[in-house]
């Protein structure tokens, strides 16, 4: 296949990457771009690694084609702290204890930015549901919950 | 006694980049002029190599070097015991997965299309898929040598008393199965050779410098030319203690002269991670009319695969932690690590403990039962105490928890309310129950092995401390512990110790994260320098151009005071640095060792032990046999606690490992070939899974640990198992000796049918 011209926006920057439409998005992401805090862990969307909004959606990067996000915007982890204030869920995550070998961490913290966005207030089993499609092997999942009850809290008051 | 740090649930150092996305795990590094590398893989389990043509893949426009067992300068083969692993197969193969090339090419395309222009002539070998087949003269031998890796009895007392004394005896076959540690970073990494000729691998370890040991001697370089990171790493559970595929990088990097770059798919990490051994094992238990255990006869085949690894080391480990946290007169324990063609079996957290101590926590049940006593009471009447004897014969000298924690399972809400718990099932056709089991798990080494942590602390000019640990940070939390230790001696705040873990360029070898030991070894080596560093500042007050003299000296709040002279840390570094008597000081542990090693058992015993007992309330769907942990109480004895976020999030964690390991996790392998290579098939817990966990801690100090800390990186997944096959038969009466319990299994027990398979 030929390589194109893709334009989309990440993190609020636009870019223009050359590459077969039917490249990977994470692989774009991580070898074009250097956002490498996107990663890879089962290349088929079971484990949530290398999860990304597109429009705002959490989505898996290893099963979206650069092809498909022409024009589109597109959020990693790298950006959502704004230069060092830490985003409200990066905070929750590193107080509450929700990282350990870290390398779910940012599927987790834009899979729980995706539910707030469009539920603010989540009850705990809504919470379990919107990470339902994030493994992590570290955690048991407890205090990822937690991180977010207490960045949900914390953006109401 | 009150401490500034320790025992604080302190935020981890690393979690800043991590939760950035900045932090750069080994595969996520690139270089200028990188090749990727690929490892071509048999796809056969038991075959002779007749031939090997490179030629067409070498051809290739883009391919840089292709490699095979050829091309070793060294010892064509690894393991941390034996080593009968090749690099790069070169007559025989003996899983599916076995190394046979490898290459390196300009893109991973090319890499990924060349592969498939090796052509490999392979002539196929009955392949032997079950242990206990292996043991029969004429089954196919997966080395020469034959098919035993390790056979080990060991006795104590009487047998024949025990069971004479016994007025129930309850005798039960158990089988387990093959779960694999599944961190979510595959093995991958980079290694790069610099202009002096210096080879750094950059690939995720629990311990880099072994790591190099092995890759010096396979690859024939002196290991001081090379140098291992293997932080920060995406997991790794003890499947990242051996060698995965740093050779193999290695062997690229020198071939090519140029930096490459390998990154293991998940299918091909399924296929080649080192996997649980799935055991068959046969416990024959005796107890008294007065709850007194009295005998325990314990058989153990493990399947341990194709290759050696730690197999025989696990088997002990078996061997050694099949009676439970129980106090057993008279045992007699006889285990086989056994050679098949299925895949390999090595570490992973447990490390042989939980395969037993599910069937030992089975066997207390039926026990108590059989006798009609409380299954909690009669567990505390047997727990291990101080200075009893374990199940090999040796005293106990070191702090034991048991009993203490047994009795904090029983105190908890769940387990004092359980009937009300159990009352009111969710649908008509749901039962509830509750189980509890309980684990311990030896920390360290064992007799044999060299088991010591070294650390160094810095003072730097700024006035802070950098503390050096080579035992990596493999997400556990071992280097925020450092720093609360270090600051806890130095009296400073905690963010001002940099902690630097895993690189053998820059940290001294403190033994491997694994073990449940990096905490207690290299916790003691940190709080000896430490100490040290608190001396050498001392050191500066009325003394004359760094000469010793002995002062009372006080640390407040980053400042040094004695002899009515105050300083700062920067002042003392500044002044030290003017002496040019340096600012570094290193600290050293030896583990002690228990006074004996146990006849014929190579390493045992162990000296310190961590504990773990859980209560789990659990609802069986009796139309689908489904089981729902719905909550979840983890009780830990690690000692002294150092940081309480980090015990919690290593008892979270390991309830919900323990708890896939009972219900779902099973590497299934027909004829040698895996079935479910990734995460669609091979099911893990996820968050809608996953009860609420309340762990409670229960601190008994063992003088030898760090403040008093023992490790319990392991024991927190073991006791969760049992606890919740034990809740099944609490809620439906069906005794589950065959995990994972999965639906089918569950049924069949509901209906009445036979539930053990031959595996």
């Amino acid at each position: 296949m030929e390589k194109t011209t893709v334009r989309f926006v990440v993190n609020n920057q636009s870019v223009e990457v050359s590459a077969i439409p039917s490249a990977r998005l994470l692989d774009i992401l991580r070898e074009e771009l250097d956002l490498t805090g996107t990663k890879e862990g089962c290349g088929q969307g079971e484990c949530g690694a290398c999860t990304v909004l597109l429009e705002g959606e959490a989505v898996n990067a290893c099963l979206v084609l650069v092809g498909q996000v022409e024009g589109k915007r597109i959020e990693t982890i790298e950006g959502l702290a704004q230069g060092s204030i830490l985003h409200p869920l990066q905070q929750a995550f590193i107080d509450e204890g929700a990282v350990q070998c870290g390398y779910c961490t940012p599927g987790m913290v834009l899979a729980a930015k995706a539910l707030l966005a469009e539920n603010p207030t989540p009850t705990e089993t809504e919470i379990r549901v919107a990470i339902a499609g994030n493994l992590c092997r570290c955690t048991g999942y407890t205090k990822i919950i937690k991180a977010i009850q207490s960045a949900a809290w914390r953006a109401r008051t | 006694m009150t401490f500034n740090w320790v025992g604080k649930p302190i935020p981890r150092q690393d979690a800043l980049t991590k939760v950035t996305g900045e932090v750069r795990y080994m595969s996520d590094l690139t270089m200028p002029g990188m090749l990727w590398g690929r490892i071509l893989r048999s796809p056969h389990p038991h075959a002779l190599i007749r031939s090997i043509d490179i030629s067409k893949a070498k051809a290739m426009p883009g391919v840089v070097v292709v490699l095979t067992h050829a091309d070793i300068g060294g010892l064509n083969a690894y393991g941390i015991v034996i080593q009968d692993q090749p690099v790069l197969c070169s007559d025989k193969v003996r899983f599916a997965g076995d190394s046979v090339a490898v290459l390196a090419a300009e893109t991973k395309e090319i890499a990924d299309t060349a592969l498939q222009l090796i052509e490999v002539t392979y002539e196929l070998l009955p392949g032997v898929f079950d242990m206990h087949q292996a043991l029969l003269p004429e089954s196919p031998l997966v080395h020469e040598k034959g098919n035993i890796l390790r056979h080990t009895a060991v006795t104590h007392g009487d047998i024949s008393a025990g069971f004479a004394a016994a007025d129930v005896i309850v005798e039960r076959d158990y089988l387990t199965s093959r779960p694999m540690s599944a961190y979510l970073e595959t093995e991958g990494g980079v290694a790069v050779v610099d202009e002096r000729g210096l080879l750094t691998v950059y690939c995720g370890s629990q311990y880099p410098d072994r790591d190099a040991t092995q890759i010096a001697r396979a690859i024939g370089m002196p290991k001081e030319k090379i140098r291992v990171v293997g932080n920060p790493v995406g997991g790794a559970f003890g499947g990242k203690d051996e060698i995965t595929i740093q050779i193999h990088l290695a062997l690229l990097a020198l071939a090519s002269g140029r930096p490459v770059k390998l990154v293991l798919s998940r299918e091909e990490s399924v296929l080649t991670c080192w996997k649980k051994h799935p055991m068959h094992i046969r416990m024959k238990t005796g107890a008294s009319r007065e709850g007194d255990l009295t005998a325990h006869e314990v058989s153990i085949w493990a399947d341990t695969g194709a290759y050696a690894s730690l197999g025989g080391t696990i088997l002990h480990s078996a061997i050694e932690h099949c009676s439970g946290p129980y106090r057993v007169p008279h045992t007699k324990i006889e285990g086989w690590s056994i050679y098949t063609n299925n895949s390999i079996s090595g570490a992973m957290r447990g490390f042989g403990a939980n395969q037993v101590t599910f069937a030992m926590e089975t066997q207390m049940e039926i026990l108590a039962e059989s006798l009609g006593l409380d299954r909690l009471s009669f567990r505390v009447q047997n727990g291990l105490k101080d200075h009893d004897l374990g199940p090999l014969g040796n005293e106990l000298v070191t702090a034991m928890g048991p009993v203490q924690t047994l009795q904090a399972a029983g105190a908890t809400e769940l387990w004092q309310h359980r009937a009300e718990y159990k009352a009111h099932p969710s649908r008509p056709w749901k039962k509830r129950g509750v189980g509890v089991a309980a684990a311990i798990k030896g920390c360290g080494l064992g007799f044999r092995m060299p088991d010591f942590g070294a650390a160094s602390v810095e003072l730097l000019p700024t006035g802070s401390f950098r503390v050096r640990v080579g035992c990596p940070e493999i997400g556990q939390g071992n280097s925020i512990a450092y720093a609360q230790i270090a600051a806890e001696i130095l009296r400073c705040h905690v963010d001002q110790i940099e902690v630097i873990t895993g690189d053998t360029g820059d940290t001294p070898e403190s033994g491997t994260s694994t073990a449940s030991r990096s905490i207690y070894a290299a916790g003691n080596a940190v709080l000896s320098a430490a100490q040290k560093m608190r001396s050498s500042l001392a050191a500066v007050f009325g003394s004359q151009e760094g000469e010793e003299v002995e002062v009372e000296i006080e640390i407040r709040e980053n400042r040094v005071v004695g002899n009515g002279i105050d300083f700062s840390f920067a002042q003392i570094a500044a002044q030290l640095d003017s002496w040019g008597a340096g600012c570094l000081q290193i600290g050293r542990f030896d583990a002690p060792k228990a006074a004996a090693e146990i006849k014929g058992a190579y390493g045992l015993p162990h000296l310190v032990f961590g504990t773990n007992a859980h209560v789990v309330l659990v609802e069986v769907d009796t139309l689908s046999g489904q089981v729902e942990v719905l909550q979840a109480v983890s009780v830990s004895d690690a000692g002294r606690v150092i940081n309480l976020q980090g015990l919690e999030g290593q008892s979270e964690g390991g309830t919900v490992m323990g708890m896939g390991y009972a219900l779902l996790e099973d590497i299934i392998i027909e004829q040698g070939i895996v079935q479910n290579a990734n995460f669609n098939s091979y099911i893990l817990p996820t968050a809608v899974d996953c009860p609420p966990i309340e762990t409670i801690t229960v601190e008994v100090l063992e003088e030898t640990g760090p403040f008093g800390a023992k490790g319990v990186g392991e024991v927190v997944c073991i006791s969760i198992t049992p606890a919740i096959t034990n809740a099944i038969y609490d809620a439906v009466g069906v005794r589950i000796t065959e995990i994972p319990a999965t639906l089918e299994r569950v049924l069949a027990g509901l209906s009445g049918a036979a539930t053990f398979s031959a595996r």
